[in-house]
């Protein structure tokens, strides 16, 4: 074999300002030598022995996709299942249309009835009354008197049941009666209502045979999106070492095409059992233990207000819409002293946070931070970004954080967050990017998948377009420009990750992963991002096609 | 999983940080109150037992001489729940520490729907320093405020480090706030006996009387509560008990025990379980045996120091012989 690989292709997109396109990339045991012109590489060629691979001659390299912030233990638990979405879900084993209505919901569930095995219980994930209105233990009766039949709220918030789920799960009825959030005769489990119903399912939910098998489910879904490298963005949600041993087994495999920057949390596991300095020490012997595409590094996440689709989001004047309230994930006292023990660390902190409030609080922090014990290239980051103002978009600049922001709230959400939980003025501007743009910001977009789909060209399709799914344009003016949303997934999505020396952009010694078009997507739009064909994947150099 | 058929009390503890909750947990678990309490605290971390009093601690419980135990809830409360009550014997009481930022009124519905159990109360702490402050913060104002209107009894905490004047424009503060009984307590020394629910071992046949066991670890003048046990010399008309539960002053911060209720239809009175905390009271029939040791029953009444009457309170139940 020869010692360099020269990928030759129609374009080389490389994402690096000096040298913005090229003709070819040579390789070398995984790693980039050289990018530009055959004509130039020849130094290289003439002391090595070398192949040239056009593979590509017809295609447009561009440094692979990342997408920073993902959860693959909670996608291994949601792939099994069957998806009823409002919104279409482009899979690698199936296309899944939209679940607009009632109806279309009924309809989806009698096809599904009659395609799985007799006993199987059918889970369908992707409930929302906004669209599909309410469904009861009697319409899901309907679907099967002899199957386990689960719907599963978008947002995780409810879950109704058939009468062939209750004896499955053998659930007590009458003691279930007096919960309060459980109604036994609707068939219907709400919040703290669902950690009963869980108690009968997690067993199987979390089976090592069906949560092996979400997880290579996961691996299709991330190389289909043309991701070479993804964050897990809390690790140990279900259990710190089983996920480690399940993800080894999974993703740490020779055809496995991408690799897994994975970052512990300050809750369950690693919280509130421990001092902040043992908590941190343990965090920083993390990496000690990383394979090849398992890997930790300094990065770690905490958690501010309440999750977005949840609508638990921490909003400031004038609040929730209807008067309801978010939730603080962890209290701000705690969140400034964990926050202040790993700044101290020099560790890199990112921060789940959602609402205007959650923002405020975080940033406040930030201020705080910085000004006891200044940092330069700390990579604070505010990830998801939910609702934020453009004033708290100058402080983050000033006190240099950054943004990991999941644009797809906009394609779902923006219409119905306008009309029933924010009003229309804070909703058009969910997952400001423009500002960002403008005060200097860098950020990356993510999917948080399964939140949105773990596509980053959809992704960045939303963030320069912010089109929603009614086909409105919410908030012209926080768009990303085409340019940042190709870099929020690769350079600048590198760069949130800490991992800007090594993948991110083509030149020379980075990884040799790239993302195969069809297009060039700066010669597409960015009205044609979403849809630009990927032919596949190279990873460390090695081929990969969908 | 369940075997008795008494659902065991649950009894939530709630407020911001420092408001004295892992105080009153510490206390709680290192009591001679004669209960086997299984304590369900956030963080083992501010758990301070005294380690002679420790008999096993497996990662997740600790064991304690006094039949108590403490279990973490690491993210997972219906978990935890259900390992206290798989325990062999199963404990007389759960008490779970919400979460400083948690809506205790939400944690509630652990108690009354999680299968095997029953809500006790909720019981807010507010320290008497910080609560006003605490009310107004940006961040956590609307949450504190919430968890104070979720509250079945509230205990204003560290009442001895503020002058007396300020201590009564904080109870009426909390008062206007949350209208259940606010109750000033001092040195983190809040009597167990206030926390301490009507439980199954209290029913188990022949033991009514034992609904008197617990005692107060403090001398007679450092308590801020006092308790007594009315023996009833007759049963009671159900009309005549629940006025009482509704009316008697909010002085009597906890009554439990068994009471012969005498139906307005006739027929035998039946012994029923009686409780209340704050304003929440219930009269639920028994479903054990129990020795008839009164012709009325006894009811066990935590009331505030210097207001007892239980002479007055035996009167509003039943007339004298």
């Amino acid at each position: 074999m020869a010692d360099i690989t020269v990928f030759t292709a129609r374009r080389v997109r490389t994402m690096e300002a000096s040298m913005p396109t090229a003709e070819a990339v040579a390789v070398r045991d995984g790693r980039i030598v050289e990018v530009g012109t055959l004509e130039n590489m020849a130094p290289w060629l003439d002391g090595y022995d070398h192949e040239i691979d056009d593979t590509f001659s017809d295609h447009v390299i561009m440094p692979g996709f990342i997408d920073p912030h993902l959860h693959p233990s909670m996608a291994a638990v949601l792939l099994p299942m069957e998806f009823t979405t409002v919104v279409e879900w482009d899979l690698p084993w199936s296309d899944i249309g939209a679940v607009g209505g009632r109806v279309e919901l009924l309809d989806r569930l009698i096809e599904l009835d009659a395609k799985l095995e007799p006993e199987a219980p059918l889970f369908a994930w992707g409930h929302h009354p906004i669209w599909h209105g309410e469904v009861d233990r009697e319409t899901l009766n309907g679907i099967s008197a002899t199957r386990p039949v689960i719907v599963w709220h978008r947002g995780y918030h409810s879950m109704i049941v058939n009468d062939a789920c209750y004896r499955w799960m053998d659930i007590d009825l009458e003691a279930a009666r007096r919960h309060p959030q459980i109604d036994v005769d609707r068939g219907a489990f709400f919040e703290t209502g669902l950690g009963v119903a869980y108690r009968h399912m997690n067993g199987f939910l979390l089976g090592t045979e069906r949560f092996r098998a979400g997880l290579d489910r996961m691996r299709q879904v991330i190389h289909h999106g043309g991701q070479t490298t993804i964050g897990d963005a809390a690790m140990g949600m279900y259990g710190f070492e089983d996920e480690w041993e399940h993800l080894k087994a999974v993703m740490e495999r020779p055809d496995t095409p991408f690799r897994i920057q994975l970052m512990p949390f300050d809750m369950g596991p690693l919280g509130d059992e421990e001092s902040d300095e043992a908590m941190i020490e343990r965090i920083l012997a993390y990496p000690q233990r990383n394979t090849h595409r398992l890997r930790f590094s300094d990065h770690v996440k905490m958690f501010a207000d309440g999750g977005f689709f949840a609508e638990l989001l921490m909003l400031k004047s004038p609040g929730h819409l209807d008067g309801r309230h978010g939730e603080w994930m962890t209290p701000p006292e705690r969140f400034e002293r964990v926050a202040r023990a790993f700044w101290n660390a020099g560790l890199r902190i990112h921060v789940h946070c959602t609402g205007d409030l959650g923002v405020e609080m975080v940033l406040s922090t930030l201020e705080k931070l910085q000004s006891e014990r200044p940092r330069f290239n700390h990579r604070f980051t505010f990830e998801h970004f939910g609702i934020s103002s453009a004033q708290q978009v100058a402080r983050m600049a000033e006190v240099g954080a950054l943004a990991s922001v999941n644009a797809y709230y906009v394609y779902e959400l923006s219409r119905a967050f306008a009309d029933h939980t924010l009003g229309y003025e804070r909703a058009s501007q969910m997952s400001r990017l423009g500002s960002l743009e403008r005060a200097g910001i860098r950020f990356a977009v993510h999917s948080d998948f399964t939140m949105a789909p773990a596509k980053p060209l959809n992704n960045a399709w939303v963030a320069a377009n912010r089109l929603n799914e009614s086909g409105e344009v919410m908030c012209a003016n926080e768009r990303a420009s085409l340019d940042a949303a190709i870099k929020a997934i690769t350079s600048n999505a590198a760069y949130v990750l800490g991992l800007e020396d090594e993948i991110g952009s083509l030149r020379w010694g980075k990884q040799a992963d790239f993302t195969i078009l069809e297009a060039d997507p700066y010669d597409v739009g960015a009205e044609g991002l979403r849809d630009i064909p990927i032919w596949g994947t190279v990873f460390e150099g090695e081929k990969f096609p969908i | 999983m369940i075997s008795s058929v008494e659902p065991i009390p649950v009894t939530v503890l709630g407020g911001y940080l420092g408001a004295g909750k892992t105080t009153l947990v510490n206390r709680l678990l290192s009591g001679d109150h004669g209960r086997r309490l299984a304590v369900l605290v956030n963080d083992f971390g501010e758990v301070n037992i005294d380690v002679d009093l420790i008999t096993s601690h497996d990662g997740e419980t600790i064991s304690l001489q006094n039949g108590c135990v403490c279990c973490s809830i690491a993210d997972a409360l219906g978990e935890s729940l259900d390992r206290v009550l798989a325990l062999d014997p199963a404990p007389d009481q759960v008490v779970i520490e919400a979460s400083g930022v948690a809506d205790p009124a939400k944690v509630a519905a652990y108690g009354y729907g999680w299968p095997g159990c029953r809500l006790d109360a909720v019981i807010v702490l507010a320290d008497a320093e910080t609560i006003q402050a605490k009310a107004k913060d940006q961040f956590v104002g609307e949450l504190v405020t919430r968890q104070l209107r979720g509250a079945d009894l509230v205990l204003v905490t560290k009442s001895d480090l503020v002058s007396p004047e300020v201590l009564d424009s904080v109870l009426d503060w909390v008062r206007s706030i949350a209208a259940v009984p606010v109750l000033p307590v001092s040195r983190g020394e809040v009597d167990s006996e206030v926390v301490l629910a009507m439980s199954r071992s209290d029913l188990d046949v022949g033991s009514a009387r034992v609904v008197t066991r617990g005692t107060s670890p403090l001398t007679d003048a450092e308590a801020m509560f006092e308790t007594a046990t009315l023996a009833l010399p007759g049963p009671v008309n159900r009309a005549r008990l629940e006025a009482a539960m509704s009316l008697w002053s909010q002085d009597v911060v906890r009554v439990k025990g068994i009471v012969w209720v005498a139906e307005a239809d006739g027929g035998n009175a039946q012994p029923h379980v009686v409780q209340r905390v704050g304003l929440r009271w219930s009269i639920e029939p028994a479903t054990t045996n129990i020795d008839q040791e009164t012709e009325g029953g006894r009811l066990v009444v935590v009331v505030l120091r210097g207001t007892l009457d239980a002479a007055a309170l035996i009167n509003d139940l039943v007339d004298a012989e």
